[in-house]
């Protein structure tokens, strides 16, 4: 049975534990489907084998028949699964029984042209009460295996009283008359078609109540996560203000001293006013980090990627010239039209090129690419900085994770400007990977898709 | 020359008094009010050169709706206003000023913390007859 890995971000599907949805039940058919497809190229291999190639007395027409009817049968549901969307789950589910009984009968007519009792592949009636447990709960679990007994029993008996034709199994003993045998092998039948409808019924209520426990827990988590963000959010809105104001403060005193303030005084309100600028990056991050539900059909719009890729590297062309850092723009020919939202790429651009001018040696070389790769576009920042520790490599896009180098290099930085650009990126449906050796520089490849969407729940 | 009147609206008084000493300093005359109904009166009874009003005092919206109550109003009407911000990371509440900038009746948008000398330069760039 399909079993799909949850992304752990998603909720789970109550569906998947439980009988609610159509589509959930609609899997379980198609799954029988592609069984039976097995079961009735089965028959065919045994009739052809055994009694076209070895020529053994056994049923051959009667058999054919009955596979015949099966790959009917099957045909009609499988064309019926294509044809119609599952969405009654009422049909569905009567559809699950009516195959399921009806696979049973079949089950015991081959047996019946193949020897019944005398047979071994009587077992096959355990394999359905297995299958059973897993679709159904309870009462419908016993229903199905007293079926299986019910069939099995009236074709045993049926045979040894001479009101079912007996087609002997010419590999074993002539057993369809031998009472003793006969009750053994019910017996036995009976006690393993019961214990594993019990076991099954077991197991699986025990799995649906852990499932049941999982989807509550997980809401639960979700919802502290989700009151940690707002939490975030709150502080954020709450520390800005003072934040702000302090800055103002400290820039107004010295503009107002100006020439008179003393060197040192001046000194020390230039480091208060930088220390203010990061707690300030810091605030205006994290509230981009917190932000959520974005990604909004009115916040799409057709973005030219050359044109937004090389404003944005303008803009921090005198940054760079700064420490004498010469920026190399390489861009894709013909242009290439995004539909994403354009500030959340505007800030991914920012970041990174900001990230390298900043990590970069003195009159280093700063290379940013775009490349089309037909569905998809890319955006290479390069930079031959100061670079990232490979077991780091993996950290940098935590939230307030900053590399050793990057830490020696400037206590300036926020931690967050990567875990940005991660979010953002993810956001739109793209991937971002790093290269980098230490000392030799990084190179940061962005992939995103041509059209943006919102992701699935 | 005339001292030109600036009304500074705005609940953050530590803001207020830095904008003021600013402002004077660059010979400007700076009243101020906390709330957005108390600087509604003061505009409409002073008749300010040009009025710096925050974006979000009380309430989310409070700066706009002092905007737009400004701007109707006869003595306000032409009053330069200068808005200053810092509402990005408001929650439910997102605007974009150059996106937005034609939907409000305000002059320019001034994203805190503001710098002392662009605070004087956007002042003079906004003034009605250049100081």
């Amino acid at each position: 049975m399909r079993c799909d890995l949850q992304n752990p971000n998603e909720p789970i599907d109550p569906g998947t534990s439980q009988f609610v949805s159509a589509a959930s039940l609609r899997a379980r058919l198609d799954w029988f489907n592609k069984l039976r497809w097995g079961a009735a190229a089965g028959v065919f291999a045994v009739v052809l084998i055994a009694g076209v190639g070895l020529k053994a007395p056994i049923e051959v027409r009667g058999l054919l028949l009955t596979g015949g009817v099966l790959l009917l049968l099957n045909t009609a549901y499988f064309l019926r699964s294509r044809r119609f969307k599952a969405v009654d789950i009422a049909i569905e589910l009567r559809l699950v029984k009516v195959q399921m009984v009806g696979d049973l009968v079949t089950l015991t007519v081959l047996l019946n042209l193949s020897g019944g009792v005398e047979n071994p592949l009587l077992f096959l009636y355990v394999i359905h009460v297995i299958i059973a447990s897993l679709l159904f709960k309870g009462r419908e679990i016993f229903q199905i295996a007293w079926l299986a007994i019910f069939l099995f029993t009236a074709e045993v008996f049926g045979e040894y009283f001479n009101l079912l034709p007996h087609h002997h199994l010419p590999i074993a003993g002539e057993m369809a008359h031998e009472l003793p045998f006969i009750l053994m092998t019910l017996g036995s039948f009976w006690l393993v078609i019961l214990f594993c409808a019990f076991v099954g019924a077991l197991i699986m209520r025990h799995n649906r109540a852990i499932k049941d426990e999982l989807v509550v827990h997980q809401s639960v988590l979700m919802a502290e996560d989700r009151a940690k963000t707002d939490f975030f959010r709150f502080v954020t809105h709450e520390i800005k203000s003072p934040v702000n104001t302090a800055q103002s403060g400290v820039e107004t005193a010295l503009d107002l001293g100006g020439e008179s303030l003393a060197p040192s005084v001046r000194d020390v309100l230039e480091r208060a006013v930088s220390r203010l600028k990061q707690a300030t990056k810091i605030v205006q991050d994290l509230a981009d980090l917190t932000r959520g539900g974005v990604l909004k059909e009115e916040n799409l719009s057709q973005v030219d990627f050359n044109d937004l890729v090389t404003a944005t590297v303008d803009a921090q062309r005198d940054l760079a010239a700064r420490s004498g850092i010469e920026i190399r723009l390489l861009l894709a020919n013909p242009p290439i039209m995004l539909t994403t939202v354009r500030n959340m790429v505007e800030t991914v651009v920012a970041n990174l090129v900001n990230n390298a001018i900043r990590y970069s040696r003195e009159a280093g070389r700063v290379s940013v690419r775009v490349v089309d790769t037909g569905k998809r576009v890319r955006l290479i920042v390069e930079d031959e900085g100061i670079g990232i520790e490979e077991n780091e490599q993996g950290l940098i896009f935590d939230e307030f994770y900053r590399s050793t180098a990057a830490r020696e290099a400037s206590n300036l930085g926020t931690g967050l400007g990567l875990p940005i650009v991660r979010k953002f990126v993810e956001e739109l449906g793209g991937t971002i990977e790093v290269d980098s050796r230490v000392g030799h520089g990084a190179v940061f490849t962005v992939t995103l898709p041509r059209k943006s969407r919102k992701r699935r729940r | 020359m005339a001292e030109k009147t600036i009304l500074v609206i705005d609940d953050d008084i530590d803001l207020v008094e830095i904008i003021r000493v600013t402002l004077e300093n660059q010979g400007f005359k700076v009243i101020d009010a906390q709330t957005g109904e108390r600087g509604l009166a003061m505009a409409k009874e002073q008749d300010p050169d040009l009025i710096l009003l925050d974006v979000m005092m009380g309430k989310v919206d409070e700066g706009f709706q002092v905007a737009y109550e400004l701007r109707s109003n006869d003595v306000t009407a032409e009053t330069p206003i200068l808005m200053l911000t810092a509402v990005t990371d408001q929650t439910g509440f997102d605007f974009d000023p150059a996106k937005d900038k034609d939907f409000l009746p305000v002059n320019e948008f001034l994203e805190k913390p503001i710098s002392p000398r662009s605070l004087v330069d956007m002042v003079r760039k906004h003034l009605p007859t250049n100081v």
